[in-house]
């Protein structure tokens, strides 16, 4: 790792991060670090039914408690025309608090204001709610009925949310049908929750010119002004949001939940600041959980491997609401991405989605919208083929694989990949990891009776929306933005629509300017998530900061110096077409000895413009002309104790090709985070629910986090495949070892567990569960 | 989380006695354990305030209690339903009333419960035989009762 040494030539340098020595030394800005007077605290009261009716909601005993100073319920927000807010999928509303019944164990049923946070939580206690129990609907397949109607307040009388396809059903059906191999798979991604180490929360305010000052966990800060804007009537000058530093987001932090609606009723009716910061439950059990897709897939090739058809079959739990935060026409997200790496000539998708008495969400944890989901089953289903035909998962993969010469590549299923070279990718992976001697090592092992497994993950995932005319959330069309502002001395300040949860924008961004305008990268500051200074931008999800607001800085960038030219020229004493840019400098063309740099021109831009404009900023917004298509091969070595089922992840290589680097070391420590979320999901996390609706996975004993005892040692590297429209050719990175990892830690242990006949476990892969399919595939073969 | 249990007492009384209290709904809501405050509503009714703790969480339940006596007079059901700091309890309780010798009955009793809310999912680990224990007492609370008066 090289640390910078020269202020210019700032894209792929490993920088240290700017935003580091705050955050080490615990000087980070928080939404819980905020106070101000007079301030009230807020706490739900939550219902331990999943499905009841609300006979009656008693507050006497609550509001004798000392402190408390207001409770509300869902009758009371209804009078004030607040009782539903709009989901950010823009199809379907969800109770602030309960109206009439309640939908979900945990689900908001009323709000306590109080003097102290323990106030607070004591009214909150002592809220009497009378429920008659419904009958609980706790997964898709009973709610697919229709023998309970969850939702009797939608025009539709069913459970059933929406029905999605893509791609050429008949001819994939008649390309299955003909095909000499076929394997089907049921593949269940389960419900786990992104679990920020910051739980949501906010303080809302008015302040004397009667502004709404609200201080909130936002990924999409300006896309909470408006949703706030529309919900509550008040004018949008009237609403400032400001996203202050935020402990980790991954999807939870896009949707707007309940607890910020009553903060600022609240603040409203009481004329006081409110806070409201929830605990691990609440967010564990009532904000935004991601996945829940059970997959039926099938694939179809010829006897020598070449794939024929893909059709994937999917039946969605989203909750009690449709609260996915999914662009508008897309309701299952980018699942058509499923073709993965591969060339099908055809291919169909369909998702089915239900409510159920559970949490809402179905949110992108981590991937751009289902990307993950779809990633799993393609990379699963590869091995099963793999392993019907007899075939290497290498072999298979490579025979499959897109060419480098196809791209750009129009998949079966609709979209243009944008670069790629997957063989030298997995190449690189295998010669890493060694691939021909662990192998050999498997064979030895196998004749010893050990489970060794070598898991493969090659996958392509698609990031960065996205272009206006297919994106949009609530209408606002998924662009970005950036701001970019160079002061006289040559320091400077960009703003973007985007906002960090600690992906490093104030360096990636700050690089950027820096490369662009042979500036130093130490005294460009970066600021986002305030709304009354940032340009309008849709946020940092689905991998789409440095794909679009990235875009937004080069473009930005490029014209401050279109402006520059003009003043360099004068500077130079020459015509502005004798200028070029060289080197990071304005030179007289021909004439190297003539030039000046951006921080002269730049105090120029001030004292010594001439007929230009003075000063020296630019902003733009960047409409993508197509996503970014970042991909990977992962391999993960595991060993399987076959007496426990304990699985011990021996080695993991993974190498990325997210186009051009522009910081490598926060793109490596991206990646380690990813892939140590994405072990977690394969071995650890579910958020289960039994068959009565009780959410059992509901703090950190049950809902488990990897620590650095049990994450593998993570071995990274790369190859640069550009982008092919990106104006530096980046393509994001954030979400790939999240979405490409599950799939390799699965493969690895199903390798390691097929000499015994087991072909498919549904993750997460706890011992238990190993050492289940163990016992039963032996108890089968005996 | 669905819980079941079930057990006996013997209690030195006669099945009329027996069956006297156990119709009697301010005396069956005195043998709820740590129980605070016991209000009859009527005949069959009866609502009641105990102090609950499962672990880390602890508060006073609000509960009611109905009680469905068999025509027979030897087999009494309830019902108990109640709730607080954002947990929830419902429970079924029948027994059986046996004369074993003279003056002595053998109440045979089982009971299913269901809990919801924190008190299941952070009491989950111990909530099974705390609330084992709470049922067995509150019988238990009943042969007391009988054995003193």
């Amino acid at each position: 790792m090289t640390i910078q040494t020269k202020p210019l030539h700032s894209v792929g340098v490993g920088m240290k991060r700017k935003e580091d020595p705050r955050f080490i030394q615990g000087k980070g800005h928080y939404v819980d670090d905020l106070t101000f007077p007079g301030m009230l605290y807020l706490s739900l009261v939550r219902s331990p039914y999943p499905h009841a009716e609300i006979k009656n909601i008693d507050i006497s005993e609550a509001m004798k408690v000392p402190g408390v100073k207001a409770v509300i319920t869902g009758k009371d927000l209804e009078a004030a025309g607040l009782g539903w807010l709009p989901t950010f999928h823009g199809f379907d509303k969800q109770m602030v608090l309960a109206i009439g019944k309640v939908l979900f164990q945990y689900q908001e049923v009323a709000a306590v204001f109080a003097e102290t946070r323990a106030a607070a939580v004591d009214g909150a206690e002592l809220v009497q709610v009378d429920y008659a129990p419904l009958p609980v609907v706790a997964d898709p397949f009973t709610s697919k009925a229709d023998k309970v109607l969850l939702r009797p307040d939608r025009e539709s009388k069913t459970n059933h949310i929406f029905h999605w396809e893509v791609g050429d059903k008949d001819g994939t059906a008649r390309a299955l049908a003909s095909s000499a191999k076929r394997i089907k798979q049921r593949i269940w991604f389960q419900r786990c929750h992104p679990a920020p180490l910051e739980p949501c929360g906010c303080v809302a305010y008015f302040d004397t010119m009667g502004r709404l000052q609200f201080h909130v966990t936002s990924q999409a800060p300006h896309v909470y002004r408006t949703a706030l804007a529309l919900v509550t009537g008040i004018p949008e000058d009237k609403i400032h949001v400001i996203s202050p530093d935020l402990g980790g987001g991954f999807g939870n932090k896009v949707p707007v939940y309940p607890g910020y609606v009553c903060a600022i009723v609240g603040a409203l009716k009481i004329g006081r600041p409110v806070k409201w910061i929830e605990t691990r439950t609440e967010n564990l059990t009532s904000t935004g959980f991601a996945r829940d897709y059970h997959m039926d897939v099938e694939i179809g090739a010829a006897a020598d491997g070449r794939v024929t058809a893909l059709r994937v079959a999917t039946t969605a739990d989203h909750g009690a609401f449709d609260a996915a935060a999914d662009p508008s026409k897309y309701p299952a997200g980018i699942f058509g991405i499923v073709t993965g790496s591969y060339s099908f000539p055809v291919a169909h998708a369909e998702v089915d989605a239900y409510f159920t008495n559970k949490a809402p969400g179905g949110i992108a944890y981590r991937c751009s919208f289902r990307v993950t989901e779809a990633s799993y089953a393609i990379e699963r289903g590869m091995d099963i083929l793999a392993d019907e035909l007899g075939m290497d998962a290498v072999e298979l993969r490579k025979k499959n694989f897109i060419r480098k010469d196809q791209f750009p590549y129009p998949s079966a299923l609709g979209f243009t990949y944008d670069s790629g070279d997957y063989h030298r990718t997995l190449d690189k992976a295998l010669d890493t990891i060694g691939y021909p001697a662990l192998l050999a090592e498997q064979v030895q092992k196998r004749a010893r009776g050990e489970l060794m497994g070598i898991g493969f993950s090659t996958f392509t995932e698609v990031v960065g929306a996205g272009p206006s005319k297919h994106f949009d959330i609530l209408g606002i069309k998924m662009f970005d933005s950036a701001e970019i502002r160079i002061h006289p001395t040559g320091a400077g300040i960009v703003r973007t629509g985007t906002k960090s949860q600690g992906q490093g924008h104030e360096t990636t961004w700050a690089q950027i300017v820096a490369e662009e305008l042979g500036l130093d990268a130490q005294t460009i500051m970066v600021e986002e998530g305030d709304t009354d200074t940032a340009p309008y931008g849709l946020g940092t999800y689905a991998s789409r900061s440095t794909p679009v607001a990235g875009a937004a800085i080069v473009m930005a960038a490029r014209r401050v110096r279109e402006k520059a030219r003009k003043i360099a020229a004068h500077l130079l004493e020459v015509g502005e077409g004798d200028v070029e840019w060289i080197d990071y400098k304005f030179q007289v063309k021909g004439v190297p000895s003539k030039t000046v740099t951006m921080k002269e021109v730049a105090f120029a831009a001030y004292t010594n413009m001439a007929q230009t404009e003075p000063g020296l900023e630019a902003t733009y917004y960047y409409d993508p002309p197509n996503m970014t298509y970042p991909n990977g091969a992962y391999v993960a070595v595991v060993d399987v104790d076959r007496d426990t089922g304990e699985t011990k992840v021996r080695r993991f290589v993974a190498v990325d090709d997210c186009g051009t680097v522009i910081n490598p070391m926060i793109v490596e420590g991206q990646i380690h985070g990813g892939l140590t979320e994405g072990f977690a999901m394969a071995f650890i996390q579910e958020i289960q629910y039994d068959a009565e609706g009780n959410n059992l996975n509901t703090n950190f004993t049950d809902y488990l986090v990897p620590t650095s005892l049990e994450t593998p040692h993570w071995e990274t590297a790369n190859t640069v495949t550009p982008s092919n429209h990106h104006p530096m050719g980046a393509k994001g990175v954030g979400e790939s070892p999240n979405v490409g990892s599950p799939a390799a830690f699965v493969n690895a242990v199903i390798d390691a567990l097929s000499p015994l006949g087991v072909r498919h476990i549904d993750m997460p892969l706890t011992r238990d569960k190993v050492w289940r399919a163990i016992r039963d595939a032996e108890a089968k073969k005996q | 989380m669905n819980l079941q249990y079930s057990g006996e007492e013997t209690i030195p009384a006669s099945v009329e006695t027996v069956w006297a209290f156990v119709t009697d709904p301010e005396k069956v809501g005195r043998c709820l354990p740590d129980v605070v405050d016991v209000v009859a509503q009527d005949a069959a009714h009866v609502e009641a305030v105990v102090k609950v703790g499962v672990g880390p969480v602890r508060g006073k339940f609000k509960v009611k209690v109905e009680l469905l006596p068999a025509p027979s007079k030897r087999r009494i059901d309830m019902k108990i339903s109640g709730g607080g700091f954002g947990s929830a309890v419902d429970l079924t309780a029948g027994a059986d009333l046996v004369e074993s010798g003279s003056d002595t009955t053998l109440l045979k009793w089982s009971g299913q419960a269901e809990a919801r809310g924190p008190i299941a999912a952070v009491g989950g680990r111990v909530l099974d035989s705390e609330a084992k224990k709470l049922i067995a007492k509150a019988f238990g609370n009943v042969r007391k009762q009988l054995t003193t008066t």
